[in-house]
């Protein structure tokens, strides 16, 4: 299976760091990776940075944070332009565009810069192969989605009694780890016969219309027994539709990705489950990746990190907790 | 004033009764559309179905619910848009307004009882949101900046001071008084929609039966008139930037107060579905023409539509085309009955 | 050397005495002086830049005099805005009317200055009955009736929209009224409707400033003309004792 691949290589990147950072020692050399968040104001990606620092902090390698406020290749450019100017030993991305962004990256590429892409890739994400021009990245290093749509559809399932009408509430075709969550959840729940999937509701990351939809959608199924949330505002917006239709702990509602606020939500019962992301897993990895590297280890071209899946029971526990994201 | 130097056209208001009913007809166009709306639904769910739409009281309260933040922008837009203006700014301020809120309501909290936090957190949040209303009015009256381009820039700026008060991410509220009024239900009738109905009727009253709603009507006519009447248009210009960013305030305070956490993209999505509905019910972008009961229909037009499409399970994209077609047929009978020389009021 | 029409026992109710007026380097009045009786109509004839529009606005408040004075019933006045010299009864009607289209004759008689009642002892609303019946009262001493007094202006003629322009002017109790080209705009059965508005408001006693280019017109209507020429005072002439070839002779100079 393909996430037992992806769980392999990551083993492997650890195994070989630990043998790099012999080596690093060896060659005596401080080096200088950045870290190019999608946005700089968001947790997801404040708590990548955490994983990030402590991979360099265990390699002793300087890591450098830069980016833009708002999720926008046009702010994140010049970022990365100025960042390239300052020829860190590599670079670590999330590219706010899968197209927009190629053309700045090759100049990193150019520049004889490893580039390593976090969270979002460019092109098809398939690098290394050879093909396209988008291949030069030498990693993707993200949450594998469509493994988070099925942890998502088995944990529904479970609380439902694997009975009952579901359906997505997803943002807007076209995004593509939304799509992967989707078709993962969707993957999934055809695993369970007594499970019917109805038609996604597209929000446009409105929560006010996915809570309408829900309340519609519930209007014309009384026997909807789950909502999937395939990112914040969607969970939320069907959250408040359940609440809104008085079917809080009747119909379930998971949610995607576990800001600080998702405490509270568990805890009111508004949200079921929320399934956690681990964006320090991404930030660790992709600095292990980069000193693999750059001490001559081969790294994999692809590591999807893992999920926890949270609820009201679990939350509190500090092993569970620790998938928080940072405030 | 070349339009009006054919006199035999337009000799006599009154001499055609049918001329008269079209012009009345295309009046309350918005409403026709929201009765066929609601018949093609209920046929669809008697047939299909075998159930009713629209005297399903859960569909009616959902709607409503759904109506209640694009209206609560559309309203304040009616009045810029009767002026001859346009306010971009609307769903950012919303979104700024819930941000605030929501801090504000934490805030508090940590001193005050929770009723008394919640007041704070509502009286902040509607009068952090009139700073850029007020910004707009100086900049679109004083300083003669374009309405669509002050706005615009607006836009931005509430926009980014959203985003860095949010830190990017929701900011969660814990106050159950707050919960309460964004989810309660008094008599059976949703809290918000309670509130919005009766800011609807203040609003009405103040467009219809004032002098500020006179001169707003009159300023969206003929400015050089309003001024020449010894209305002091500048502050007039002011204040409907101040009653527009109020109404994105209240928007998102109960937002806020719904989703218990403000989000900086709130209102993101809603200001096109806000000026849309502003449309539908009858006013024209150029200004002069427009009422309130007008938006509220062309706002339960929208909501019926998207909420029907659901419930009848249609391809989702279908409800843009939908709400397309139904501006353009509304500017369509908008254009006609100007010909008609049609009573705009 | 002042002809006059009227009686010369009764004071001048506007009387302009030797104003001048510059802009920058440009004198656009000099040294113009003319007045203006009670129910009487001043025709003020010219050349475009002769200084006609100056005039108007210096006597309405728009702009100040650098010169000379102006006395309104026996009075020096000063009015430092628009509002000034129509609180004193000085009503300018321009050639675009500056009606808003959209409202009811009544809304646009008492645009800015809108009566309220109280509806439940307390909640203020605008008295449109009042407004309605106001208006029906103006028009029909304008000789003009309507049946739809909440029909917007918008809706009606030309030479309607200039009677709700002119009812707004005499509503305001205007002893002087000035207006700007008011038949310009018109077709003929319009222009005479108009004409007899005007002679209508003389017979209630006001005083009117007419400009206009149609020679015909003023020959209609007005009792004395005033010829102005490059800020001048080209000549002034009762109607009874000239025609139109001096008239055209005094705005061409020559």
């Amino acid at each position: 299976m393909k996430k037992v691949a992806k769980a392999l290589a990551a083993l492997a990147v650890g195994v070989s760091v630990l043998a790099g950072t012999v080596a690093a020692q060896a060659q005596d050399k401080k080096f200088t990776i950045a870290l190019i968040p999608g946005l700089t104001t968001d947790g997801f990606y404040i708590t990548m940075r955490r994983g990030a620092e402590a991979a360099a902090k265990a390699v002793g390698a300087e890591l450098v944070f830069q980016g833009a406020p708002e999720f926008n290749p046009v702010l994140q450019v010049p970022v990365l332009d100025a960042i390239i100017a300052r020829k860190p030993d590599a670079i670590l991305i999330a590219p706010t565009d899968k197209v927009q962004l190629v053309e700045p990256l090759k100049k990193a590429h150019a520049a004889g810069i490893p580039v390593i892409t976090v969270d979002t890739f460019i092109g098809t994400g398939n690098y290394q192969t050879g093909a396209g021009d988008a291949d030069f990245p030498l990693s993707y290093i993200a949450s594998d989605n469509v493994l988070g749509g099925r942890m998502a559809a088995r944990a529904l399932a479970k609380a439902i009694g694997e009975k009952g009408k579901v359906y997505v509430s997803n943002v807007k075709p076209g995004i593509s780890t939304t799509d992967q969550r989707e078709e993962g959840f969707k993957a999934e729940m055809k695993n369970f016969p007594g499970i019917e999937v109805l038609e996604t509701q597209f929000n446009d990351n409105d929560s006010n219309k996915a809570a309408s939809q829900m309340q519609s959608v519930f209007a014309r199924n009384s026997d909807l027994a789950g909502v999937f949330g395939a990112n914040l505002f969607s969970a939320l917006g069907a959250a408040n539709g359940v609440q809104q239709a008085g079917q809080t702990g009747k119909v379930r509602v998971v949610a995607f990705d576990a800001p600080p606020s998702i405490v509270d939500n568990l805890k009111t019962g508004l949200v079921d489950i929320a399934i956690a992301q681990h964006p320090a897993e991404i930030g660790f990895f992709g600095v292990m990746s980069a000193f693999a590297h750059l001490t001559g280890q081969s790294i994999p071209t692809a590591i999807g990190t893992g999920f926890t899946v949270m609820d009201k029971d679990n939350v509190a526990k500090p092993e569970i907790a620790q998938f928080i994201y940072t405030d | 004033m070349s339009a009006h130097t054919s006199t035999e056209s337009r000799a006599d208001p009154t001499q055609s009764r049918s001329r008269q009913l079209i012009v009345r007809i295309a009046a309350l166009r918005a409403w026709l559309f929201l009765a066929l709306l609601l018949i093609f639904f209920e046929t669809w769910s008697r047939v299909s179905y075998g159930q009713t739409f629209l005297f399903s009281s859960y569909n009616a309260q959902s709607i409503a619910i759904f109506a209640v933040a694009p209206l609560l922008l559309a309203l304040g837009s009616t009045f810029v848009i009767i002026s001859g203006g346009i306010d971009l700014s609307v769903g950012f301020i919303m979104g700024l307004a819930a941000v605030i809120a929501a801090h504000a309501t934490n805030l508090a909290g940590q001193s005050l009882p929770p009723f008394a936090a919640m007041l704070v957190g509502i009286t902040a949040g509607l009068v952090v949101a009139l700073g850029p209303g007020f910004v707009n009015g100086v900049l679109i009256s004083k300083l003669k900046v374009p309405p669509f381009i002050g706005t615009l820039g607006m836009f931005g700026v509430a926009r980014g001071v959203a985003f860095l008060l949010a830190g990017g991410t929701t900011v969660p509220v814990s106050n159950s008084w707050f919960a309460a009024l964004g989810n309660g239900r008094v008599f059976g009738f949703p809290i918000i929609v309670i509130i919005t109905v009766l800011f609807v009727l203040l609003m009405h009253y103040v467009l219809s039966q004032t002098r500020f709603g006179q001169h707003t009507y009159a300023i969206g006519a003929n400015e050089q008139a309003a001024i020449r009447s010894g209305i002091n248009v500048p502050r007039h210009i002011r204040r409907l930037y101040l009653l527009s960013a109020l109404c994105a305030g209240l928007g998102g305070v109960l937002y806020a107060a719904r989703f218990t956490a403000g989000a900086a993209q709130a209102g993101e999505p809603l200001l096109l579905d806000s000026i849309a509905a502003v449309v539908i019910g009858g006013a024209s972008l150029f200004g002069g023409s427009g009422t309130i009961l007008g938006t509220v229909a062309g706002a339960l037009v929208i909501a019926v539509i998207q909420y029907g499409l659901v419930f009848i399970n249609v391809e989702p994209f279908w409800q843009f085309v939908a709400v397309g077609v139904v501006i353009i047929i509304s500017v369509l009978v908008d254009q006609t009955q100007r010909k008609l020389g049609g009573d705009r009021q | 050397m002042s002809v006059q029409s009227q009686p010369q026992s009764q004071e001048p109710i506007l009387d302009v005495r030797s104003v001048s007026k510059r802009f920058g380097g440009v004198e656009a009045l000099k040294d113009v002086s003319m007045s203006l009786y009670p129910g009487e109509v001043v025709a003020l004839a010219g050349d475009n830049g002769a200084g006609k529009s100056t005039l108007i606005k210096t006597i309405s408040g728009v702009h100040g005099a650098d010169g000379g004075e102006i006395r309104f019933a026996g009075e020096a006045v000063h009015f430092a805005s628009p509002e000034a010299a129509r609180a004193h009864g000085i009503e300018t009607i321009y050639q675009d009317l500056a009606l808003a289209d959209n409202l009811s004759i009544g809304a646009n008689i008492f645009l800015g200055r809108e009566p309220m009642k109280r509806v439940l002892g307390f909640i203020p609303v605008l008295d449109r009955p009042a407004m309605a019946k106001a208006a029906k009262e103006t028009m029909a001493r304008l000789d003009f009736h309507v049946n739809r007094l909440d029909a917007p202006v918008g809706r009606f003629s030309g030479g309607q929209r200039q009677a709700v322009a002119i009812g707004r002017a005499i509503y305001w109790n205007a002893r002087v009224l000035i207006m700007d080209e008011p038949t310009a705009a018109l077709g003929v059965p319009e222009q005479r409707k108009v004409v007899s508005l005007i002679q209508n408001l003389k017979a209630q006693g006001r005083a009117i400033i007419f400009i206009s280019h149609n020679l015909q017109d003023i020959f209609a209507v007005a009792d004395r003309i005033v010829v102005l020429r490059r800020g001048t005072l080209a000549g002034e002439r009762k109607i009874s004792e000239t025609n139109p070839d001096e008239i055209v002779k005094l705005m061409v100079g020559g």
